[in-house]
């Protein structure tokens, strides 16, 4: 018989033996263990990664409020900027005006003044001319005048009341 | 020269295949001799009618391929268990670097081979035999190829005055014999008896002990049929454990002869043409042996594999009869 052939009994006892307890030592202390250990760390695995997918898409959600807000802000920002500017103008604009018109009307008012007093300055000096002219004819009437005299007389007294008024 | 005159003087080249055949096989005698285990042998076999004579006496004295059986099974399980637990019981669960080596197997073997053959639910009944099977076959192949008994005869031989040349002592013997478990056919056969038993178990636990029996032939054949198809599906029963069984010792046993054979090499050519061409031939004889170790390495995991993966399916056929 072929020694690398040969059936020994005693040899195959003992492997189905040894096969055995180290089958049930390994199954107890390494298999079992290291299945129940692997099985839940790839729950572990998958349940992590499941929130971490929802945390992306909550973060996603957040940034597009957070964004729409930010615009919101923005475009509010915006027309209250514009708003003011509008308001700002305005009200500048008045008191433009209101400093305009005031201005007119203290011109106007002096203008009216000058123009009251003016006349009654001509109405003084025409007064003061018809007195003069009064004293004038009086003095000329208590001299004898010859003709000549009072027409030269009356010539320039005429004439003077002329330039006074063109003075005035 | 001294080593050239000293192999030439104890070596012949026809001695060749004789000592590869001694290094693999086991050895006939008891490395340690235990009284209670003679008696017990002698007990058991008369219950069965045998005599020490008898070829199929059960001897259950410690031979080399026992004693190597225990030191691969010690080996395997408390590294295997070491590891495990050391990674369970570790708060931050980074394994090592065996350990990603074992989980990278025990995750192939689970995803690739149980839940793809077995099925999702079933798996876990059998996901302890089939991991077994691998590292107990694996441990067996890759510890077969580390010369470590080698190196203690080498021990007993260089103590060649004393009383270790003696060829009853324990390193002479240990380094003589085979050390590779799973050259041994009785080895492979128990393992390869055990998926033949779980393959049955399978069927008969999921359809019921006749069911599992009907469902060896698919049924609605005609029936001149029935008498060709359950033969072979019988016979296919019992020849599935037996080429798991040669299949794997054979695998082994080929890898180490010839790895025995390339190193003789140096010894034949020293005896026939002296210890000059010995030194000449040595190189060639070395880094042959070199790469059939490489080799054997691969061997070692894919047989290994192939033995989990044969008894994943056949325990799955026996599960989905369908298939």
């Amino acid at each position: 018989m072929n020694p690398l052939l040969t059936p020994e009994l005693g040899t195959y006892v003992w492997s189905l033996v040894i096969f055995l307890t180290v089958l049930f030592v390994l199954k107890k202390f390494a298999w079992n263990p290291l299945l129940d250990f692997l099985e839940e760390r790839e729950k572990d695995i998958a349940e992590s990664l499941k929130m971490a997918e929802s945390a992306k898409t909550d973060l996603e959600k957040i940034k597009d409020e957070s964004e729409k807000i930010l615009n919101e802000a923005k475009k509010e920002g915006k027309t209250i900027v514009s708003d003011s500017k509008l308001r700002a103008e305005e009200s500048a604009n008045k008191i433009l005006n209101d400093a305009k018109e005031k201005s007119n009307e203290f011109l106007d008012d002096a203008k009216s003044k000058i123009d009251i007093e003016k006349k009654r300055a001509i109405k003084e000096i025409k007064e003061e001319v018809v007195d003069l002219s009064l004293e004038l004819a009086t003095k000329v009437l208590q001299r004898n005048i010859n003709d000549e005299d009072n027409s030269k007389f009356v010539k320039s007294s005429l004439e003077a009341v002329k330039v006074d008024e063109a003075k005035s | 020269m001294f080593i050239g005159d000293k192999i030439g003087k104890e070596w012949t080249m026809d001695q060749a295949p004789q000592y590869a055949i001694d290094h693999v096989a086991n050895s006939k005698k008891n490395i340690f001799e235990f009284e209670f285990l003679n008696s017990l042998s002698e007990k058991i076999s008369s219950f069965f009618g045998l005599t020490p004579e008898s070829m199929f006496y059960i001897d259950l004295g410690i031979t080399k391929h026992v004693f190597l059986l225990f030191f691969v099974s010690f080996v395997s399980v408390s590294t295997i268990i070491m590891l495990v637990q050391g990674y369970i019981s570790h708060k931050k669960n980074i394994p090592n670097r065996f350990m990603s080596i074992v989980e990278m197997f025990v995750l192939y073997l689970r995803d690739d081979v149980l839940k793809n053959f077995i099925g999702d639910k079933e798996y876990r009944d059998w996901a302890p035999l089939v991991y077994t099977i691998f590292f107990f076959v694996l441990f067996g192949n890759i510890l077969g190829l580390i010369p470590i008994f080698d190196l203690t005869g080498l021990l007993g031989k260089i103590g060649a005055n004393t009383e270790l040349l003696n060829k009853d002592n324990i390193l002479y013997l240990l380094s003589k014999g085979g050390h590779t478990v799973t050259a041994n056919v009785n080895v492979t056969f128990a393992i390869a008896t055990i998926t033949f038993f779980a393959f049955i178990y399978a069927g008969i636990k999921k359809y019921g002990f006749v069911q599992h029996w009907k469902n060896l032939a698919p049924s609605g054949l005609p029936l001149p049929l029935y008498f060709i198809v359950v033969p072979i599906e019988f016979m296919g029963l019992f020849i599935r454990p037996l080429a798991l069984t040669l299949r794997l010792a054979g695998n082994m046993m080929g890898g180490h002869i010839a790895l025995i054979i390339f190193i003789t090499f140096i010894f034949s050519a020293t005896a026939e043409l002296g210890g000059l061409a010995g030194f000449g031939i040595a190189p060639f004889s070395v880094s042959l042996a070199l790469g059939l170790t490489m080799l054997e390495l691969l061997v070692a995991v894919i047989q290994a594999y192939v033995f989990a993966l044969l008894t994943a399916v056949f325990i799955g056929m026996a599960i989905h009869v369908d298939h």
